[in-house]
């Protein structure tokens, strides 16, 4: 059957990278179809502005339905997809995989922090001689990131001058809001250890944009947000593509092979449509893959024929390899300084107002620290909306319960704080992605098989996490309350647990090393282009969403310059 | 004391309040798929957000609810403005806890429900009728041998009731009141600390040195 539109390229994934790809290339004149795995999903329409825990199930806390609590804005995901599994290989250390099956995927509840990588983090094999170096420099990214961040809306407007923290130049950044009480204590301890604090960079805007709203502090940003104040795919990006009139979106479309031309090019893609189970391939001049950094992988390694026995795009044997997340471990403490202060709103815009930049480069250069890659800082406490959680703080109390115990909550509410590193991992055979031989999901497609393996370089990390966090709560005068133990191996988090899973198909100078070429474009198939998490060489500490997202917008320009040139 | 008479009506009939006013935006009807797999009896994992409901049957015994109600106000009575737990509808929520499918809440369910049933045993053994018609004194006497820290399955079950007792309370907007909690509300611009409290802060910063 012939298909009613003749499309130029297919985007598959309308997350972070798929978003930003459709954008771009709509906005260029291409004709693009966009395949998501999920269902539909509006923002301005569904998401709980303002409720409160009370009007939950369970006070909203977590559950195998909803393992971020009953509010996160994830549809029909999380660590498992009903019927659609992943394994973990025997004898690894388990990988956890976050999956929604939703339009927007999960820009629509990530954490928002959104720093630049910086000169150091694109050439980290030329520093210390671990990983690889990126075919690009920060230089050539740059500009990028800076078109990427006046679409985005992101606080942390100053010039701070930090090494390899790189500054945004004026004019695109908005102000962070000013710190939180809490905030204020910590900055003073942090710097007391000769550590700066940076106000944080988040995907908040904080002035009204393009029919978008300021942020009005009030109601967490992981639900989504209606009036459009936090990035979300589906309510910064999605809508300016599909009002080009250049962009059509299937949804509950699961994608699972490329399918090649006997030209060698890729003419289109086949997915299952998730409600009625039928099979269906649609074709186009290009391919973009978005469909996050390991399900990306899972679909090229998929995409088996008589010519490309090892999966399409995968001559160098590397798609599914160089799998990486990023380091993470956390502390609490409880704090006498903060109890009894006045009722404040700590709201403020969700999350943390300022965060740590990496301070230790020049000790990693003179070989001070036993571990060669930087970690960030962030911080949680305040007077936040009540939850189940709250019934901590009676074991604070000198009273038990009855008269008293109401006087006790208000003494203490507000008086814990917590920390969370969150580090680089370097790149390492013992993490990738295979296909499992045996598991298929409901669908009777291959699922995926993991590998995962921390090196020393991480494990040594997570303990001066630890560390660290121990010392200022001390310096603070406070008790630690979670997050005891300083044996990195075991503070540190499972692989996959900080959502920041990238690699799979990496970029590279050279053919025999990577997959695609430092414009995302497959080294063996011309027309097909990855722009997503997998293709990330390094997993800097630095949050991947901002690189992804501005990784896409270059390459997406690249693709829409080559089609222009005839050359796809 | 009168009876307790569930509340679940009205905490039911609380929906989405502020959020309509700024949000402009009108309850939806959601479309879905009817394949997507559901958690046994639990709400899915694809719930309509706006019109949350808890679709399991509840478990306790009415005998089991009344002694909640008691017991959730001895732990926290009301105080001023402040109403008790049991006014507000803190009792249906342990009942909804403690009777939902979720694995983590099945040790909750065996302590709680044990734990109330031999609250009752021991008042009938101290001579009462059950622990509901026990007089005040023996109420409070028996709570507060169980509130003492020991290993005793009678103290885990304290602990528990206590825990769930807090949450239900202050996750309402009466429990905001009373702890203090003044946010989820929209602002033009945030304030932050004022400078009296930022104040504080800073006396206390330097009492330790920092």
């Amino acid at each position: 059957m012939k298909q009613p539109t003749p499309y130029d390229v297919i985007v598959v994934g309308s997350g972070a990278g798929g978003g930003m790809s459709a954008y771009v290339l709509a906005k260029r004149g291409l004709k693009v179809l966009m395949l998501e795995a999920g269902r539909d999903y509006k923002p301005e329409e569904e998401t709980p502005m303002f409720n409160t825990n009370a009007e939950a199930p369970l006070r909203g806390v977590s559950t195998p339905d909803k393992p971020f609590g009953y509010y996160d804005a994830t549809v029909d995901g999380g660590w498992t997809v009903p019927g659609e599994p992943y394994t973990t290989a025997p004898g690894d250390r388990e990988f956890m995989w976050w999956r929604p099956r939703m339009l927007g995927g999960r820009t629509n509840h990530w954490g928002r922090i959104s720093l630049r990588f910086g000169p150091y983090d694109f050439k980290p094999y030329s520093r210390d001689g671990l990983g690889v170096d990126w075919p690009i420099s920060y230089e050539e990214l740059a500009p990028w990131y800076d078109k990427t961040e006046k679409i985005v809306g992101i606080t942390g407007a100053g010039q701070l001058g930090l090494e390899n923290t790189p500054d945004s130049p004026p004019g695109i950044l908005h102000d962070t809001p000013t710190p939180r009480l809490h905030e204020i204590m910590m900055t003073r301890a942090f710097e007391a250890m000769g550590i700066p604090v940076a106000p944080m960079r988040a995907a908040v805007i904080q002035k009204p944009m393009d029919g978008r709203s300021a942020c009005f502090y009030a109601t967490s940003c992981g639900r989504g947000c209606s009036i459009k104040a936090m990035f979300q795919t589906t309510t910064v990006l999605i809508p300016p593509a599909l009002a080009t009139g250049n962009l059509d979106i299937i949804t509950d479309a699961m994608v699972y092979t490329v399918d090649m031309g006997k030209d060698g090019r890729a003419k289109g893609v086949t997915y299952i449509d998730r409600v009625s189970g039928a099979h269906k391939s649609v074709t186009a001049k290009a391919v973009v893959l978005a469909a996050s950094a390991a399900e990306t992988a899972r679909i090229l390694l998929n995409s088996k024929d008589g010519r490309n026995p090892d999966g399409v795009a995968n001559s160098s044997g590397t798609a599914g390899k160089y799998l990486m997340d990023t380091v993470g471990t956390d502390s609490g403490g409880h704090i006498p300084m903060l109890e009894g202060m006045p009722s404040r709103n700590d709201d403020g815009m969700s999350g943390a107002h300022i965060y740590v930049p990496w301070w230790g480069y020049q000790q990693q250069a003179r070989k001070e620290l036993p571990f060669p890659r930087g970690y960030h800082i962030e911080v949680g406490g305040g007077q936040r909306m009540p939850g189940m959680g709250i019934g901590d703080l009676a074991d604070y109390s000198d009273v038990p319960f009855g008269v008293g115990l109401r006087q006790q909550m208000r003494h203490h509410y507000g008086s814990d704080i917590g920390f969370a590193g969150r580090g680089e991992m370097i790149p390492n055979d013992d993490c990738y992605a295979e296909i499992d031989p045996d598991i298929k999901d409901r669908f009777g497609i291959p699922v995926l098989r993991f590998h995962w393996k921390w090196s020393e370089h991480e494990i040594g990390q997570a303990a001066h996490m630890r560390k660290t966090f121990h010392e200022i709560i001390d310096r603070l005068g406070g008790r630690v309350t979670y997050g005891f133990e300083t044996d990195g191996e075991k503070a540190i988090a499972a692989g996959g647990e900080i959502i920041h899973e990238v690699g799979c198909a990496r970029m590279g100078a050279d053919p025999k090393t990577s997959v695609v070429n430092k414009w995302g474009q497959a080294w063996d198939v011309k027309n097909l282009f990855i722009t997503d998490g997998a293709v990330l060489p390094s997993n800097p500490d630095k949050n991947p969403t901002l690189t992804i997202l501005s990784l896409a917008m270059r390459n997406a320009n690249y693709l829409a310059d080559e089609a222009a040139k005839g050359n796809l | 004391m009168s009876p307790y008479v569930s509340k679940i009506d009205r905490r039911t009939a609380l929906k989405w309040l502020s959020a309509a006013a700024v949000t402009l935006a009108v309850a939806p009807t959601m479309a879905r798929a009817a394949t997507y797999v559901k958690t046994p009896k639990g709400y899915g994992t694809d719930p309509d957000m706006l019109n949350p409901t808890s679709p399991w049957d509840r478990i306790m015994t009415d005998r089991q609810l009344q002694l909640t109600a008691v017991l959730t106000d001895i732990i926290l009575p009301a105080e001023g403005p402040h109403p008790a737990p049991s006014a507000i509808g803190v009792p249906d929520f342990v009942n909804e806890w403690v009777s939902s499918p979720y694995e983590q809440t099945k040790s909750d369910q065996k302590v709680i429900l044990e734990g109330l049933d031999w609250i009752d045993a021991e008042a009938k053994s101290r001579g009462a009728k059950g622990f509901v018609e026990a007089d005040a004194s023996l109420q409070l006497a028996i709570v507060t041998a169980i509130a003492k820290p020991d290993a005793s399955a009678a103290h885990a079950f304290f602990k528990r009731f206590r825990h769930l007792t807090l949450g239900g309370y202050y996750s309402t907007p009466e429990g905001f009141a009373d702890i203090g909690y003044i946010g989820n509300v929209p602002l033009e611009s945030y304030p932050g600390p004022d400078a009296k409290m930022k104040a504080m802060l800073e006396e206390r910063m330097k009492a330790i040195g920092i």
